[in-house]
């Protein structure tokens, strides 16, 4: 009985603390209703979570702000979430409800590319924005539609910022062997290799296709062995790129470069291979080193400071949660840029945003996708992930060439 | 040439985890007519078993292996007496569901406690290996072949030259004459699941060793494992070892198609399952029952 006193004195409490900060703001709008289904159950768990944290880390922001400016006037903002148990199908359902049931202004994307993609025709149909930082595959953004955006650098370009380096690397590598997983994101990732490497001078010269979640993967090594390649490149998934790098010693593939689309950003890579994730490369979104100059919100280093206060004991934030909450941000700016809580001119000026924040510059081209901003590159050094290009932005130089595995 | 050793290597090499997978479910399969679903669960108990004891004590990872062996032993006796035993005469349309329901069961209760990260048995030696001529053998997966035949001689000699492997024999090929001479079916029984059990659990520990791992990395070994048996045939140890050895090396072959043709792995080894039971239906080496 006590607890419940203290409780309902604590929300008492609560409330006229709220109101007394609402009443210093001057006018309070209307309350701004976002939707999002995130995947808080099923497979896609871990990296839904991530885009939450993204998500709520700018919420928490602007309230305290007292909310979005329209006119002069502050607007709150609530976000709404489903569980779309990380189902595509699931997704869209949630989407159409929230946009009929729950009248959200504006929607958010949900976590990947599949679910990002069944979404993006309801915000097409229903003609409300969609700010996504979830789904790279171009797929999403070839159909014509109007209303949806996507604030991460598109498939084709994630490990273009890893050739770009090489480029730069002396003796210079022009031998690729790549490995891709046959789901549609990875091969985007794969085919923007292949256009781009000619360019460079360099030319993939074994370009292996296997089926996607694949963990017997010597045999595929063991082909780009044969060709002695300067480059080993996967697009692919966590799992994939752990048992290729296995794989790679055991077979004592030596490469100057070995760089995997998706697994080593993340801590998993690094506990599963402990020293041999020493000199491996992946393209990322963002990193916590970047040296972006921030036009609004927060600098990078402050940005960081909040998402560990927020979320003590997760570490740095990883480029999913940076994402997240760079979309909540264009959509911010859209509205304040709009000056109206109209779908209609939210989505134009939506469409006309140029603005630099800690996650870098967003533009959207004709299609809805940010093509403006660069991919970054890692490389874990000493057991740690540090920035190595561009130049611009990175914390560290790549230690190149890679050595070979008994000179590790 | 060289190139083609390795491929052979290679495929012989994954061939004997896929042996080892295959030993326990062919066992149970043959005796207790189960298709067990949750083989492929009780294989990545056994690897958690072996990463936690490693990760925790630092142990040698092989000296994980006699422990998860017991370890699962005793589960799967347990299991097959209080739970299996009770619909072991039903239609085998109840064991798939009740075997389905306790490999969803065992995942998820590995998912609340390791979570979905990735996990892997990395130790000095892991990488490291033999070269021979310019041909690659990787320590462990050797040493992972040599414990996988280990596993399945020793199996064969428990079933063909002790009382309880005779029984166990007998209550495969006939459980009511079995129970006429006195055996204790459902002692039997679960000696014979537990027995299944213990070799998933020692391919298990194999396993954490070569690959990263995560709650739902069983699934595709209780498939591997329905493939291996129907190549090799049912009923006999030795079969079971020639179709996993199969089984890796049509794989290992079929990954080496130039272009896509590694997508298509599965699809060939399923290709060549069906060529099998088409024109060998006992299997490579299996007796009809």
């Amino acid at each position: 009985m006590k607890k419940h006193i203290l409780a309902l004195l604590a929300v008492a409490g609560l409330v006229t603390l709220a109101c007394g900060s609402g009443s210093n703001q001057g006018a309070q709008g209307s309350t701004i209703v976002l939707g999002a289904p995130l995947g808080l159950t099923g497979s896609l768990t871990k990296e839904s979570a991530l885009t939450k944290q993204g998500y709520d880390l700018w919420l928490d922001w602007i309230n305290k702000q007292g909310g979005i400016n329209v006119n002069g006037t502050k607007h709150p903002v609530t976000i709404k979430y489903y569980d779309d148990t990380s189902n595509a199908n699931q997704s869209a359902v949630l989407m159409q409800k929230l946009i009929t049931e729950d009248k959200a202004n504006f929607l958010l994307g949900p976590y990947g590319s599949a679910a990002t993609a069944t979404d993006a025709a309801i915000a097409e149909q229903n003609q409300i924005p969609m700010v996504e930082a979830n789904g790279a595959a171009q797929s999403i953004f070839n159909q014509g539609y109007k209303y949806t955006f996507g604030v991460l650098s598109p498939a084709n370009k994630y490990l273009q910022g890893v050739l770009d380096m090489a480029a730069t690397l002396n003796p210079k590598p022009t031998k690729i062997a790549m490995l891709s997983a046959d789901d549609n994101f990875s091969l985007e990732v794969a085919q923007g290799v292949n256009d781009y490497a000619t360019g460079l001078g360099m030319q993939v010269v074994v370009y292996k296709k296997y089926k996607n979640g694949a963990t017997a993967l010597t045999a595929e090594v063991q082909a780009a062995k044969a060709v002695n390649p300067d480059i080993v490149l996967n697009s692919g998934h966590l799992a994939e790129a752990i048992a290729i790098h296995k794989a790679a010693k055991e077979q004592k593939l030596n490469a100057k470069i070995f760089a995997y689309s998706v697994g080593p950003s993340t801590p998993d890579f690094i506990k599963s291979l402990g020293k041999d994730a020493d000199y491996v490369y992946d393209g990322s979104q963002w990193t916590p080193q970047v040296k972006y100059k921030s036009q609004f919100y927060l600098s990078v280093s402050d940005y960081v400071a909040a998402y560990k206060a927020k979320y003590p004991g997760e570490g740095d934030p990883d480029y999913h949660v940076a994402e997240s909450t760079a979309a909540c941000l264009a959509l911010q700016r859209a509205i304040e840029k709009a000056n109206s809580l109209d779908a209609k001119k939210v989505r134009d000026a939506l469409a006309a945003l140029d603005v630099t924040t800690f996650y870098g510059r967003i533009k959207f081209d004709s299609r809805g996708i940010n093509t403006f901003k660069p991919m970054v590159v890692e490389q874990i050094q000493g057991g740690e992930h540090h920035t190595v290009f561009p130049s611009d932005v990175a914390d560290k130089k790549p230690m190149y060439p890679t050595p070979s595995w008994d000179q590790r | 040439m060289a190139d083609l050793v390795q491929l052979v290597t290679i495929g012989l090499l994954a061939g004997g985890i896929y042996a080892a997978v295959g030993v326990g479910f062919s066992l149970v399969w043959g005796v207790l007519n189960i298709v067990n679903l949750a083989h492929g669960a009780l294989v990545i108990v056994g690897a958690y078993l072996t990463w936690q004891i490693f990760t925790a004590s630092g142990l040698d990872p092989f000296l994980t292996l006699p422990i998860d062996a017991v370890a699962l032993f005793a589960f799967g006796y347990v299991v097959q007496r209080g739970v299996i035993n009770r619909i072991i005469r039903a239609p085998l349309l109840f064991t798939f569901l009740l075997t389905f329901g306790l490999n969803l069961i065992a995942v998820n209760v590995l998912l609340l406690i390791f979570k979905s990260d990735f996990r892997s048995v990395t130790t000095a030696y892991s990488g490291a290996g033999l070269d021979l001529g310019g041909i690659v053998v990787p320590y462990i997966r050797l040493a992972a072949l040599g414990i996988a035949l280990l596993v399945a001689a020793a199996l064969a000699l428990l079933l063909n030259r002790t009382r309880v492997g005779l029984a166990i024999q007998a209550v495969g090929s006939d459980r009511d004459a079995a129970q006429l001479v006195g055996i204790d079916l459902r002692h039997a029984y679960a000696v014979t699941y537990g027995l299944g059990a213990a070799c998933a659990g020692v391919a298990g520990g194999l396993i954490a060793m070569i690959q990263a791992i995560t709650p739902t990395a069983g699934e595709p070994y209780t498939l591997q494992a329905f493939v291996v048996v129907i190549l090799g045939g049912l009923g006999r140890v030795s079969a079971t070892v020639v179709g996993g050895l199969v089984f890796g090396l049509v794989e290992a072959f079929a990954q080496s198609i130039p272009g896509s043709g590694s997508v298509f792995a599965n699809a060939i080894a399923f290709g060549v399952m069906v060529l099998v039971l088409v024109t060998r239906p006992q299997g490579l080496l299996g007796r009809l029952r």
